[in-house]
């Protein structure tokens, strides 16, 4: 069978890049390792920003355009009335939500502090202790949300294998699929992907200043 | 009761305080020092009222340090910080830091209740004992830089003790949760 293209190489790099931040930032935190927390939480920050805009200008199943769909297409796809390639419309609302939470996640992240006083955001000093003692508590109120969609979209995968027999992890890993789905990947130009990413580091970089105002 | 028990801890400390005028010196001292004066605390237990007041006040305390901290980081990365304020601070945690003696007597653990000290606190007292000494030996030099109002001076006093705060947390202090 064919194998065809489905997710560009900014796809693959930035999802596997979060997922392994992601066990990183969870362990250096309950290890002791705050400051390293803090940079993997910058490094965090970064992806996401390159991911937004990539889902702008990137290839077509990167674009949000191509996969946020409303509920009828939902609908549909759970009737299996749907074809298509890239993110299915109910897998789209499992990206949105965790693309949100982990944003939320990094957001609080900028402005917390630790319960010494020892470690902060870029941006705690913009608040009163008292105030970021609550983000604090959203911090890691907000990582059991982003646990349990984690898990959720774990889930869903083995789902996926197990009763569909239908392999979602290799072609995030190798960018191909051997599914017979319609339409085909147009890929994005590399020297977007570059400015993409330097707009997403300049940002990064302005925030670890404390986001300065000139 | 309470009193003669916070004399215990208070001579307990002072032992260590006396042998180390360096923490490598303070760590020499023969172990039964220290087991002793925790031996003594614990040859008269806190009835429970008693060691839950200490485990309140420690707690309060500890966190009042923390507030304290943040105060102290905000100023001292402001463009121009507000010595007044960062005296207010610095005296706050030297008196946190003086009556820290008088936190930790045996049976204050968290067999008796809700807290975030290791039982490691009272099984390894000799190295409890410098880590918490070096704490309040920072704090002092800290409020004394402050005092002085050299900037430079008081940052690096302010790096100083924030060293001593992790190297005791990370050893003896659960992740808690308030």
């Amino acid at each position: 069978m064919p194998k065809q293209r489905v997710w560009d190489l900014p796809v693959r790099l930035t999802h596997w890049l979060l997922a392994a931040l992601i066990v990183f930032s969870w362990w250096s935190v309950r290890n002791h390792h705050t400051d390293w927390h803090i940079w993997s939480g910058i490094a965090i920050l970064t992806l996401l920003l390159f991911r937004l805009m990539w889902g702008f200008v990137g290839s077509s199943t990167a674009r949000w355009t191509s996969f946020v769909r409303g509920p009828r297409a939902t609908l549909d796809y759970l009737r299996g009335r749907w074809v298509g390639i890239g993110h299915t419309p109910l897998a789209a609302l499992s990206v949105i939500a965790m693309f949100a939470v982990l944003a939320a996640q990094v957001g609080l992240g900028l402005f917390n502090e630790d319960d010494d006083g020892l470690y902060a955001g870029p941006l705690a000093n913009f608040l009163s202790p008292d105030t970021t003692e609550k983000i604090h508590d959203l911090h890691e109120l907000n990582f059991k949300l982003l646990l349990g969609l984690i898990t959720l979209h774990v889930a869903a995968i083995l789902y996926y294998r197990i009763v569909r027999g239908k392999q979602l992890t290799k072609p995030m890993i190798t960018g191909r699929t051997t599914d017979p789905a319609a339409g085909e990947m147009r890929p994005g130009k590399w020297w977007v992907a570059l400015i993409c990413l330097g707009v997403a580091l300049a940002i990064s970089r302005w925030v670890v200043a404390g986001a300065p105002l000139p | 009761m309470r009193t003669k028990l916070f004399t215990a801890g208070f001579a307990f400390v002072l032992v260590s305080a006396c042998g180390s005028s360096s923490s490598s010196q303070a760590k020499n001292q023969p172990a039964n020092v220290m087991n002793a004066a925790v031996a003594v605390a614990a040859a008269k237990p806190l009835s429970k009222p008693q060691a839950l007041t200490v485990m309140h006040d420690r707690h309060e305390g500890m966190e009042d340090v923390g507030k304290q901290n943040k105060i102290l980081r905000r100023e001292l990365t402001a463009a121009s910080p507000d010595l007044a304020a960062v005296r207010g601070a610095t005296a706050t945690i030297a008196r946190h830091a003086s009556e820290a003696t008088h936190w930790f007597p045996a049976g204050t653990g968290p067999d008796v209740g809700k807290t975030g000290a290791k039982p490691e606190i009272w099984q390894k007292p000799q190295d409890f004992g410098v880590k918490l000494h070096n704490f309040q030996v920072a704090a002092r030099a800290l409020d004394v830089a402050a005092r002085a109002g050299d900037l430079n001076a008081i940052k690096a006093r302010y790096a100083d003790i924030g060293g001593t705060c992790k190297a005791c947390h990370d050893s003896y202090r659960t992740d808690m949760h308030h």
